[in-house]
């Protein structure tokens, strides 16, 4: 199959295309636009969306082009058991946030971010260090997504990679730049409709006309024994393992996933989180067995480039109306996820930056906020084009940030169930496991003597704590601590020797343990008790605020008045580093 | 695997896809009209 012609659009149809999806969806968000939007609807769309929508968006916005693509290359690479070690751990990850969600609600049902929640909880510095780590994972899926366009847009058209770029760019913030949060879940809507529904033809039409079943017989001298090996330990290894360990990193560390939270009905948590669960695992696993099929046919990638896989089996396969739909798909893939990261981007800047420490809560003008919002999609626009044309590894800082993530997964958590975690405790957690896992995934220090010990046997700590905190998030404190117990201990045998060799698994799974240690060696002593109900006071509506009500009687209210420190409700305390202390710690 | 259990494992995906593609447009659509009836938005 090498050296396969692909087949092409002209331009004209391309742009066709092009003007059809992004001028669909544009048309579609003028349907909820509103003149004078609200900030906490640019945010959240008032706490209070239904399942249909919810799920939908949360589905789509799990699904990105790049989890396609990695999904085919799993089942290429490691055979039929890939796709499965790809798209089931990224659904997990949906699947396992959801009792934690369901509690982050409870104490904060009016949040817009993860980060603001962390400041009624903590205060500055933690809030600082979530709402960072959210700013870099939606920069570079942004930046991600806008490669994959333009990768897409160059290998099937005329038009060059740049100009892809440019255009899906462009055609993403057209329809999210006026109504935000809220034109990202309807669009999600319509996205998820066009990936799903490709899908679903999509896959049966390529296997029918690629003659299998019979190329099952035909190439099955194409595969090794552990491609073709449900249970490859090499594809565990290489690609589950890593995967498993980011679980529940990648659902705390992104916004997209936390907006979504806190947007969403709150009795209607649990079945969007299983539905995205079950779309977002078959629709990538589905994608994935595309790999699998070009496997067994001996298909050849051109350039060997693993990305051009999807779009050349596609091209090789489908005919010109199935083609553009595989386009539309593709695209719609990738502008619901950098929809969902604009506007994760915007509450960033909107509800922590702007709202909680330029001006404080009760201070925060929503006209000022929605200004700020939409300003920062444009630079945010900007910079992911700027730096899409660096041509990073998008695969290996996903994995660099995800286990960044790992730092802040205990502190994170514990902070919403354990009243005795303090704002150290979570800074100091994060900062020292940030301070082994450096030299851990990069290799700084050798790792074949003694500090290869101490990396093994903090990993088996870290397995303990992610299969720990899995458990605990359904079955509470008890189970999860046999869980982690029993996990280290069957763990230990196999582990002691062997698993610093796999420095992206280990890199992650220290980030866990040293993080869980220290957060829990410096909290357990600690004799105050925080009032979880406090967070609910801090984190309202901005649109109630004093200055919200200013801004609509006086039509003009200056944007920066009385800016300056957060308003202090009588009984907080000061916190030597300036931020506030909990009123109900006592 | 057996060519017809390799075809089911493959083929299976995209038939989850439409189940779940079918649960998210009618809860969909059941909302807008819920919407429409109340005279308020869906968003």
């Amino acid at each position: 199959m090498d050296g396969m012609e692909t087949a092409q659009f002209s331009a004209v149809v391309v742009l066709g295309l092009l003007v059809f999806f992004y001028g669909g969806t544009f048309l579609l968000s003028t349907r909820i636009g509103k003149k004078t939007e609200n900030a906490d609807g640019y945010m959240t769309a008032g706490n209070n969306i239904g399942f249909g929508i919810s799920a939908a968006s949360m589905t789509a916005t799990w699904i990105w082009a790049s989890s396609m693509y990695a999904s085919a290359t799993s089942g290429y690479t490691y055979g039929i058991s890939g796709p499965i070690h790809y798209g089931l751990w990224g659904a997990l990850m949906i699947l396992f946030i959801y009792p934690f969600g369901k509690r982050i609600r409870s104490v904060a049902p009016k949040a817009h971010t993860l980060a603001e929640v962390m400041y009624a909880r903590h205060g500055r510095s933690s809030q600082l260090m979530l709402a960072g780590s959210n700013i870099v994972g939606s920069l570079i899926s942004l930046m991600s997504n806008f490669i994959a366009g333009g990768v897409l847009i160059s290998l099937l058209s005329p038009f060059n990679f740049t100009q892809g770029v440019f255009a899906v760019a462009a055609g993403v913030l057209l329809y999210t730049l006026w109504s935000g949060f809220r034109a990202s879940v309807l669009t999600d809507f319509v996205q998820v409709v066009a990936m799903l529904g490709a899908v679903a033809v999509i896959v049966p039409f390529i296997f029918v006309a690629a003659d299998f079943p019979a190329a099952f017989e035909t190439g099955a001298d194409n595969l090794t024994p552990q491609q073709g090996d449900f249970f490859s330990s090499e594809a565990f290894m290489e690609q589950g393992a890593p995967y498993i360990a980011a679980v529940l990193a990648y659902a705390i560390g992104n916004q997209t996933i936390a907006q979504r939270l806190f947007a969403v009905k709150q009795s209607l948590i649990k079945p969007t989180f299983v539905t995205a669960t079950i779309g977002y695992g078959a629709m990538v696993i589905g994608v994935g067995m595309l790999g699998v099929l070009a496997l067994y046919l001996g298909f050849e990638p051109s350039g060997g480039d693993l990305n051009n896989l999807i779009p050349e089996m596609a091209a090789t396969y489908l005919p010109p109306a199935l083609l553009a739909v595989f386009f539309i798909m593709i695209i719609g893939a990738l502008s619901s996820t950098a929809d969902s990261d604009l506007s994760a981007l915007s509450s960033i800047m909107m509800a922590d930056v702007y709202g909680q420490n330029v001006t404080g809560k009760e201070k925060a003008n929503p006209r000022t906020m929605l200004l700020i919002g939409r300003l920062t999609m444009v630079l945010a626009t900007a910079a992911a084009v700027a730096f899409a044309s660096l041509q990073l590894s998008i695969l290996d800082l996903l994995v660099f940030v995800g286990a960044l993530w790992g730092a802040l997964v205990f502190p994170v958590l514990a902070s919403f169930y354990w009243e005795k975690v303090t704002s150290r405790a979570f800074t100091l957690s994060v900062l020292s496991a940030l301070a082994v896992f450096l030299p851990v995934r990069f290799s700084w220090i050798s790792v074949d003597g003694f500090f290869g010990l101490v990396v093994d046997v903090l990993s088996i700590i870290g397995v303990g704590v992610v299969l720990g905190l899995m458990v605990f998030g359904f079955l509470g404190a008890k189970p999860a601590r046999i869980v982690g117990a029993l996990a280290v201990v069957l763990t230990a045998p196999f582990a002691i020797g062997s698993l610093h060799e796999y420095a992206t698994l280990s890199g992650s799974l220290v980030a866990y343990s040293v993080s869980t240690v220290v957060c829990w060696a410096m909290s357990v002593g600690n004799n105050e008790r925080f009032d979880f109900a406090v967070i609910a006071e801090r984190t309202g509506d901005f649109d109630d605020g004093s200055a919200a009500a200013t801004a609509l009687s006086e039509d003009a209210a200056p944007a920066a008045a009385g800016a300056g420190t957060p308003r202090r409700r009588s009984g907080d305390a000061e916190d030597p580093d300036g931020d506030p202390q909990p009123t109900g710690s006592k | 695997m057996s060519s017809f259990a390799l075809s089911a494992y493959i083929l299976m995906w995209p038939v989850i896809v439409a189940i779940v593609l079918f649960v998210i447009s009618r809860a969909f659509f059941r909302e807008w009209a819920e919407a429409r009836r109340n005279g308020e938005g869906m968003i």
